[in-house]
């Protein structure tokens, strides 16, 4: 059953990829050349440190899906474990503000 | 339905959607200074960069539009009118939906020119900005509705729609779905001060790739936003379809309408906006909802 609705899936991932190949190789429309400079060269990004809060913070928000699906199930426990765990994410921005994470550089 | 008729369907649904919102998207914002994705694509000629990546800048547009059809899948327009009713429903949609960020990535970083390359930073930007408050307002629809299927979700608003139980989340989900739809406010990656970012970088069928990609990603994060805050299919009189296409269209016309209502904001601007505002107010939400819970509303035994 699990595996039929995942075929639906490579499905339309297949018809994606055939519909790209299909449509390179016979759409033909009149080229027009552009010249711009390489991008190879410095750029200022601005936001490692946004980036980094970031990647901790993804990694933590997956383990709130499962919580969220059984919190009924558990009730005043599961509201109490994420108290805490709630409370440390917001230590965690807390220090991120803090230090001045939250600044463009 | 058999697989292959199946995911014909989906991907018939992605082009209606795609058109429809293109549609209305040119209606509204065709008078604002900053167009955005709404702008035409230019289809009729094949753009050539000399130094483009010969895999990565092909592989830009089939990653976006990829995203989008993979995540209508899950999109319900009535009981049994889904591409497949998967155990992880809007998990999948979700990750489905961030291929839109790698397509973008990909592609501007593939083109290997200057405003490719500002394309590739300000989109992965927009992900960092996004994803973590758009989560929050997710769980706090899941907590109600104890369960990741989105059929499951909708079900369980047949009493009350969730907007109504948590208008926080719902304001959550505005905000960021905003960002994830690289809609107005939050266009820099599409910016005319980089030339339209992508769209002027890509011609021919990969233009259209985009168009379909960029117009659908405003699809299904409406429908997506109907299915999570007002009650999907749901509602007295009409059948199931069309009431989940009204409540898309209207999502729609709620996102667009908003655009213009902010200044368009930098990529610091809305970086500081997700952080200091959206993160902990999405904390604060599934605190909220867990309280609401915990007293006994919203929740079907």
């Amino acid at each position: 059953m699990t595996l039929s609705h995942y075929a639906v899936v490579g499905m339309v991932t297949l018809m994606v990829f055939g519909f790209s190949a299909i449509a390179a190789a016979l759409l033909r429309v009149p080229s027009e050349r552009v010249d711009a400079p390489r991008g190879w060269m410095p750029y200022s990004i601005g936001y490692p440190v946004y980036a980094l809060i970031f990647l901790s913070f993804d990694m933590e928000m997956i383990f709130m899906y499962p919580w969220a699906v059984v919190f009924v199930k558990e009730g005043l426990m599961g509201f109490l474990d994420m108290l805490v765990f709630i409370a440390i994410l917001s230590a965690g921005i807390a220090y991120a503000w803090g230090m001045g994470g939250f600044r463009w550089e | 339905m058999g697989v292959i008729p199946t995911a014909l369907a989906v991907i018939m649904v992605v082009l209606a959607g795609a058109g429809l919102t293109h549609l209305v998207e040119r209606g509204l914002v065709r008078s604002r200074k900053e167009q955005g994705i709404a702008m035409p694509v230019r289809a009729g000629k094949e753009i050539d960069i000399p130094q483009a990546d010969r895999w990565m800048y092909p592989a830009g547009p089939v990653s976006a539009l990829f995203a989008i059809a993979a995540a209508m899948v899950v999109i319900p327009f009535g009981r049994d009118l889904v591409g497949a009713d998967l155990g992880i429903g809007v998990f999948y949609f979700i990750v489905m939906v961030d291929f839109t960020v790698l397509g973008l990535a990909m592609g501007g970083w593939g083109a290997n020119t200057p405003h490719g390359t500002e394309v590739y930073y300000r989109a992965v930007a927009q992900l960092v900005a996004y994803v973590v408050p758009l989560g929050l307002a997710y769980i706090g629809a899941i907590m109600m509705a104890q369960s990741l299927s989105t059929i499951r979700i909708v079900e369980a608003q047949s009493g009350l729609w969730y907007i109504v139980l948590q208008p926080i989340g719902f304001l959550l989900y505005l905000a960021t779905g905003l960002m994830q739809s690289f809609r107005a406010p939050f266009l820099e990656p599409f910016s005319s001060t980089i030339d339209h970012g992508v769209l002027s970088l890509y011609g021919g069928w990969k233009a259209w790739y985009w168009r379909i990609a960029m117009s659908g990603l405003l699809f299904v994060v409406s429908a997506m936003g109907a299915v999570l805050f007002l009650g999907g299919w749901q509602g007295p009189l009409l059948p199931g379809p069309v009431w989940m296409l009204l409540k898309t269209g209207a999502m729609m016309l709620l996102f667009t309408w908003l655009g213009a209502k902010f200044r368009p904001m930098t990529t610091d601007e809305m970086l500081q906006l997700s952080w200091k505002i959206l993160t902990p107010v999405g904390l604060a939400n599934v605190l909220v909802v867990g309280g609401l819970i915990l007293l006994g509303v919203g929740v079907k035994q």
